[in-house]
């Protein structure tokens, strides 16, 4: 990522060397800004005079005080008083970085702040650092933040008026595709990690998830319960089953003893009876 | 003789989910193969694929008892929504005979539980007289209890049950 945003910031100093070289140039693609712009940009904005893009901006800073008058003023100020962007290139590409990134810094500030999280150190360089090079840097990577403009339809049209804006500037289509690619990417990561913690949604869903799971692990919980009871239920079934067989097999066994007895004590009398009838039978011989 | 507590019909949930506590008034023997069914027992579909052979007691060879055979656990002994199935039903069996002298009204289903371990319960109750049971129309949802009210059996006279579960299951499937 830093490595990316190096390479980003050489080519916008390239690009800026290329447009200063190319001021006198400019003003035809200025006049016919609609064919650079067309041929490069795939954003849905339709090109724009540039009057009539400032007026866009403006409505557009309509829609970011909302932000604004939601959180900070300090950033505000500093919007209110961005120098024109019509006179100078290098001002201008500053008073334009500080008009796109301030919403999203805000956004973010909004974001985070409502998350009690750090503010974005992005907008404290900005606002401390005042030389071309920083800023370009901190562009680098706070524009890479309109994670807004995918999280939101409002903020949307800012980031690509932004890209869209540029075009008259930044002549290399390269420069402009890449950059585009970058604060794409940045918008898909950014926006993810807003949204995960943010969002009311994520958290009901998670709640209900939670809920879902609590339930069914309840449900669970209740139903091997029973089934346990039911084993328990079974094993000590068979358990007295058995028990009561041994039982009934012990006075069984404990009755056929004493028939045997019985019938022993009954061979036994009957035995000698026998004996002597034998021997008194016998003895007549 | 009334069942005791202990009694493995009353701890296993027979007298409570099919019947109604009765007292042991003729003996049942029930022998599948060689193997006499005792309650509790663990059998599996494979030993219980034929009908087993039934041996009843009593005195009088004038009374006639109906075997009813059923599986209050379908289709999962968790959630028994389709109490009771009826597997086998004998009736008019002479006391101290067999099934085999009696009226095999339903024919034997072998049990094949499908998940869970099920109870199987053979229930004899004795007849008012000769061919005054007849059979229901189908085997699902069948209620032993309306069963005996419908034809005036009364209490059972003897019971027994076993259980069954799935030829190579290791207990109860949770469902």
């Amino acid at each position: 990522m830093l490595s990316s945003a190096k390479h980003q910031r050489n080519h916008r100093l390239s690009a800026t060397n290329k447009n200063q070289t190319l001021t006198k140039v400019s003003s035809i693609s200025s006049s016919s800004p609609s064919s650079s712009s067309s041929s490069s940009s795939t954003s849905s904005s339709s090109p724009l005079p540039s009057q009539d893009s400032q007026a866009q901006k403006r409505s557009l800073v309509t829609m970011e005080e909302v932000w604004n008058d939601i959180n900070l003023a300090s950033i505000h100020h500093l919007n209110r008083h961005s120098p024109h962007p019509q006179h100078n290139h290098e001002p201008r590409f500053r008073g334009q970085n500080h008009h796109n990134q301030n919403p999203n810094s805000i956004f973010q500030d909004f974001l985070k702040g409502s998350l009690n999280q750090e503010p974005a150190p992005t907008s404290q360089t900005t606002g401390s650092a005042p030389n071309g090079d920083s800023t370009t840097v901190t562009v680098l990577y706070s524009s890479p933040f309109p994670p807004p403009a995918t999280v939101l339809s409002l903020n949307s049209g800012a980031g690509f008026e932004f890209l869209d804006n540029q075009d008259p500037l930044v002549t290399s289509n390269s420069n402009l595709h890449t950059h585009h690619h970058l604060s794409n990417a940045h918008a898909f990561n950014t926006s993810f990690e807003a949204l995960v913690p943010s969002s009311s949604f994520g958290k009901k869903r998670g709640q209900d998830s939670n809920e879902g799971s609590g339930n069914r692990r309840h449900k669970r919980m209740i139903k091997n319960r029973e089934s346990a009871a039911r084993s328990r239920a079974r094993k000590q079934a068979y358990t007295n089953e058995l028990e009561l067989e041994v039982a009934h097999l012990q006075a069984e066994n404990a009755r056929l003893k004493r028939q045997q007895d019985q019938l022993k004590m009954a061979a036994a009398i009957q035995q000698p009876k026998k004996n002597t009838l034998q021997r008194s039978s016998t003895a007549p011989f | 003789m009334s069942l005791s507590r202990r009694d493995p019909l009353v701890v296993g949930s027979v007298v409570g989910d099919v019947l109604d506590p009765f007292t042991r008034l003729v003996s049942l023997k029930v022998t599948y193969g060689h193997r006499e069914v005792t309650n509790g027992l663990d059998l599996r579909p494979s030993q219980v694929l034929n009908k087993p052979i039934v041996e009843i007691g009593g005195d009088d060879f004038r009374n006639f008892y109906t075997l009813v055979m059923v599986d209050p656990d379908v289709p999962s002994p968790s959630n028994p929504h389709q109490r009771e199935y009826l597997h086998w039903l004998v009736t008019d069996i002479p006391a101290t005979t067999g099934n085999a002298f009696g009226n095999e009204v339903v024919c034997y289903e072998s049990p094949r539980p499908p998940s869970g371990i099920h109870r199987i319960v053979l229930v004899l109750f004795r007849q008012l007289g000769r061919q005054t049971v007849y059979a229901p129309g189908w085997r699902q949802q069948f209620n032993t209890r309306e069963f005996a009210e419908i034809y005036n059996l009364g209490l059972p006279v003897a019971a027994s049950y076993f259980n069954c579960q799935r030829e190579n299951g290791c207990g109860g499937r949770r469902t």
